[in-house]
C-alpha cells in the first residue's frame, strides 16, 4: 500500500464498553418499569396511559420498556440547525462537534472594569455579537438573565436581542407554552414562516425536567409544543450526582437517562420523527459547597459516556457542555477547568456543546471566558484531526532538498513549508508565544487582558449581517405587544 | 464528663448506634437530660459545624450528624416536660410559588434541624396565601423562602407583601435564598436576611434571633 492510502486515525476518547452501555440503558428502563414517575402535565399523562403506561395513584405512572425503545426508533438519527439565513450551519450527527454559550447567567463580569454585576439586555446582545463574531463558536444562548426587562417576559426579551445580534442558530430557554408561542411566532418571523422554520430550524429548545423523575406542567407544555411544531429540542433533567440523582455516576446517568427516555416518549407520541436532542446534564453536586459544579472532571465523563451510549444503542445526536469553570475569575482554575472539558467533549465527540464562558458554577457569564474558549476550541480540532501521514506530509522530498541540498538551505525556506506550515501548525492567536522582551514591551498582558482586547475589537468592529427593516420593526413590535 | 464525650465524639461521627446507646447509658447514670441535649449532642453538632466550616468535614456527614443527633433527642424527649425543650427557635420553610425545586431547600432545612432549630416544610410551590395562613398557625420565629429560578423569584416579594397586608409582617423574620436571589434583592423586597448556603443560613438565623 502506498502511503497515501493510510486512512487517519482520529483521536477518540471511550470510557464506556458495550456491556457497561446495556447495563445503564437497563436501569434506565427498569426505573421506568417499576419506580415509575410524576407526571404532573393531564395532556402527556393521558398520551402515556393511552399509549400503555401504567397510572400508579395520581400522577405518578410507570412505563412499560417498549415504549422507550419505540421513540428511540422512531426519533430522527440526525438534527440540522440551520443560521438565520437558512444555510446549513449544524449538522448534529455522528461525532460532529459544536460548540456555544450557555444560558441564564444571574451575573456578568463587567468588560469595562472586570466586576462581578447583575446582567442585563445589554449583556445577551455582546454575548451574541461575540458569538457572531468568533469562528468556532457555533450557537448562541443568552448568557445573562437580564434584571431590566419585566421577569415574566425575560425569555422573549432574551430571544428578541439574540436575533437582532447574531445570524448564528440560537439555543433558547422559555418559561411555559405562553412565551415559547411568541419566541416561535418570533423565530417564524425571521425564517419567513412556520413551514420554513420547521424545514430548516435555527431554534432548539432547552428545558429540563426536575430529577428525580418529576415532569412539571410547564416543561410538558413547551416539549408538546415543540413536537408539534417540529422545533428542535433537548430535555436534560438536573439529575446531578449527589444532588438530583445518586452520588455514584453510573447511577446519576440511568436516572437521566430514565428521564430523558420519558421525555422522548411523550414527544414521540405527540409528533411522530420530531427532532429530540438526548441526553441529561450529569454534573456533581459538590459535597462542600453544594453547588453544582461546572469545571469537575466528572461531568465530561458522564457526556463522554452518553456519547458512548449513542454510539452503542441510542443513535440520537447529544447533548453537552464544555469550556466554563467553578472559578470565581478567568484565573488559571477557569482556564485549566475550560480546556477539560472542551478537549474531553471533543474527545468523546459530543454533539451540541454549551455553556462556554460561565464562570462561578455557571452562575457568571464572562465574554472574556467565551474569546478564550473559542481559541481552545480551535487548538482541540488542531488536536483531534490527528497525524495524516501522506506521501505530503512524510515529506522525503523536502528532506533530501534540505539534507542534500546547498550549504545554508533549510526547512524554513522550502517551498514545502510555505506550502504546508497553515494547516500543518495549530497558529494561536491568543495564546502568547512571543519572545519575552517583545511581550513585557507590549505592557505584560496576561491572557485575560488580551481576550479582553479582542472582545472589544470584535464588539466594535464586527459587522452582524442585518435583517431586513420590516422584519426587524416586526421583531419590536411583538415584544412590545402587550 | 466521660460519658458525654463518648456521646460527642459517636455525633461527631455520624455512628447512630453508638449514640443512641451512648444516650441512653448516659440517661440510666443519672445525667440530667437537658446536660445530655445542651453538652452532648448540641456541643457535637456545634463541632461539627466548625470542623465543616474549616473544610474538614462533607455535607453528607454533617447531614448524618444532624439524623444521629436527632435519633437522641427522639430519645430524650420522654424525659422532658411538655415545651420543656428549648429549641433555637421555631422556622417555617418552602420553595416559592410555581417553584418545584427543593433540593437546597431541604438541605437547609436539615441543617437547620440539626443545628437545633424547630423545622416546619411547607414543600415546593406554596403561594403567598399559603405561607400567611401558616405563619398564622404555625407562628414561626423565621420563615424561609427559597427560589431557583429567576421567574420564581417574585413571589417572595409577593409573599412579603402577603404578609404585610395580613398584618403579619412584624411577627417573623424572612430569609430568602436560591441560586438567582442576591443579598441586593432581599433588601430590595425587604426581607431580613439573605443567605448564600445552608451553613450561612443557620448563621442568618441565629443572628436574626440572637442566639
Amino acid at each position: 500500500m502506498k502511503p497515501t492510502d493510510i486512512a487517519c486515525v482520529q483521536p477518540r476518547l471511550k470510557v464506556l464498553g458495550r456491556e457497561q452501555a446495556l447495563a445503564i440503558h437497563t436501569a434506565a428502563l427498569e426505573i421506568l418499569e417499576k419506580t415509575g414517575f410524576r407526571m404532573e402535565h393531564r395532556g402527556a399523562l393521558e398520551m402515556l396511559a393511552g399509549a400503555g403506561c401504567t397510572v400508579m395513584d395520581g400522577n405518578r405512572l410507570t412505563m412499560p420498556c417498549y415504549l422507550p425503545e419505540q421513540a428511540l426508533a422512531c426519533a430522527p438519527r440526525s438534527i440540522t440547525l440551520y443560521d438565520q439565513q437558512g444555510r446549513k450551519a449544524m449538522p448534529l450527527v455522528n461525532g460532529n462537534c459544536f460548540y456555544g454559550t450557555g444560558s441564564d447567567a444571574t451575573f456578568t463580569l463587567d468588560l469595562e472594569d472586570g466586576r462581578r454585576r447583575r446582567t442585563v439586555r445589554q449583556d445577551i446582545v455582546h454575548f451574541a455579537r461575540l458569538v457572531d463574531g468568533l469562528e468556532n463558536m457555533a450557537f448562541a444562548m443568552s448568557m445573562a438573565n437580564p434584571r431590566d426587562v419585566p421577569v415574566e417576559d425575560i425569555y422573549i426579551h432574551a430571544f428578541a436581542a439574540m436575533l437582532t445580534n447574531t445570524n448564528k442558530p440560537i439555543v433558547f430557554i422559555a418559561d411555559s407554552g405562553r412565551d415559547i408561542a411568541v419566541i416561535h411566532e418570533l423565530a417564524a418571523l425571521v425564517a419567513g414562516g412556520e413551514k420554513e422554520l420547521a424545514k430548516k430550524p435555527f431554534i432548539l429548545n432547552y428545558s429540563e425536567a426536575i430529577s428525580p423523575l418529576r415532569f412539571p406542567v410547564n416543561v410538558m407544555e413547551k416539549l408538546l409544543f415543540c413536537a408539534q411544531k417540529r422545533i428542535p429540542l433537548c430535555l436534560p433533567s438536573g439529575s446531578n450526582a449527589g444532588g438530583g440523582a445518586p452520588v455514584t455516576l453510573a447511577g446519576a446517568l440511568a436516572l437521566g437517562i430514565a428521564e430523558n427516555l420519558v421525555g422522548l416518549v411523550v414527544h414521540q407520541l405527540a409528533g411522530k420523527g420530531a427532532p429530540f436532542l438526548f441526553g441529561p446534564n450529569v454534573s456533581v453536586l459538590d459535597m462542600k459547597s453544594t453547588v453544582v459544579s461546572y469545571g469537575c472532571p466528572e461531568w465530561s465523563l458522564t457526556q463522554a459516556a452518553l456519547a458512548d451510549m449513542r454510539d452503542e444503542l441510542y443513535g440520537l445526536p447529544t447533548w453537552a457542555y464544555a469550556g466554563a469553570s467553578d472559578s470565581k475569575t478567568m484565573d488559571a482554575q477557569a482556564g485549566a477547568e475550560a480546556m477539560f472539558s472542551i478537549v474531553t467533549a471533543m474527545l468523546s465527540r459530543s454533539n451540541l456543546i454549551h455553556d462556554v464562558g460561565f464562570l462561578e458554577y455557571g452562575s457568571t457569564s464572562c465574554l472574556e471566558m467565551v474569546a478564550m474558549a473559542d481559541e481552545l476550541v480551535s487548538m482541540s480540532r488542531h488536536f483531534v484531526k490527528g497525524v495524516p501521514v501522506t506521501e505530503q506530509t512524510l515529506a522525503l522530498e523536502a528532506v533530501e532538498r534540505v539534507a542534500a541540498g546547498d550549504p545554508g538551505a533549510i526547512f524554513l525556506t522550502d517551498d514545502h513549508t510555505f506550502d504546508h506550515f497553515m494547516e500543518a501548525q495549530f497558529l494561536p492567536n491568543l495564546l502568547d508565544r512571543s519572545r519575552y522582551d517583545a511581550w513585557e514591551k507590549a505592557g505584560s498582558p496576561d491572557l485575560y487582558r488580551r481576550c479582553n482586547g479582542k472582545v472589544k475589537r470584535i464588539l466594535a468592529r464586527h459587522a452582524v449581517e442585518t435583517k431586513p427593516d420590516v422584519v426587524l420593526k416586526e421583531i419590536d413590535r411583538i415584544v412590545g405587544r402587550p | 464528663m466521660e460519658t458525654l464525650g463518648a456521646l460527642k465524639e459517636a455525633v461527631i461521627k455520624g455512628d447512630i448506634q453508638k449514640s443512641t446507646t451512648e444516650t441512653g447509658k448516659a440517661l440510666e447514670a443519672g445525667v440530667a437530660p437537658q446536660d445530655i441535649l445542651s453538652q452532648g449532642l448540641i456541643g457535637a453538632m456545634d463541632e461539627v459545624g466548625e470542623r465543616f466550616a474549616k473544610g474538614l468535614m462533607f455535607v453528607p456527614q454533617m447531614l448524618r450528624s444532624a439524623k444521629t443527633m436527632q435519633e437522641c433527642v427522639g430519645l430524650l424527649k420522654p424525659h422532658f416536660e411538655e415545651g420543656a425543650v428549648v429549641a433555637a427557635g421555631k422556622v417555617l420553610i418552602g420553595s416559592v410559588k410555581g417553584d418545584l425545586h427543593d433540593i437546597g431547600k431541604n438541605l437547609v432545612a436539615m441543617m437547620m434541624e440539626g443545628a437545633g432549630f424547630t423545622i416546619t416544610d411547607l414543600g415546593v410551590d406554596v403561594s403567598p396565601e399559603g405561607f400567611v395562613e401558616k405563619v398564622r398557625e404555625v407562628e414561626p420565629d423565621i420563615l424561609g423562602m427559597s427560589a431557583l429560578l429567576s421567574t420564581t423569584m417574585p413571589a417572595m416579594r409577593e409573599t412579603v407583601q402577603a404578609l404585610e397586608s395580613a398584618g403579619l409582617r412584624d411577627k417573623v423574620k424572612i430569609m430568602i435564598g436560591g441560586a438567582p436571589v442576591t443579598e441586593e434583592y432581599a433588601r430590595q423586597i425587604a426581607a431580613d436576611a439573605y443567605a448564600p448556603d445552608a451553613g450561612s443560613a443557620i448563621a442568618e438565623a441565629r443572628r436574626l434571633l440572637e442566639v
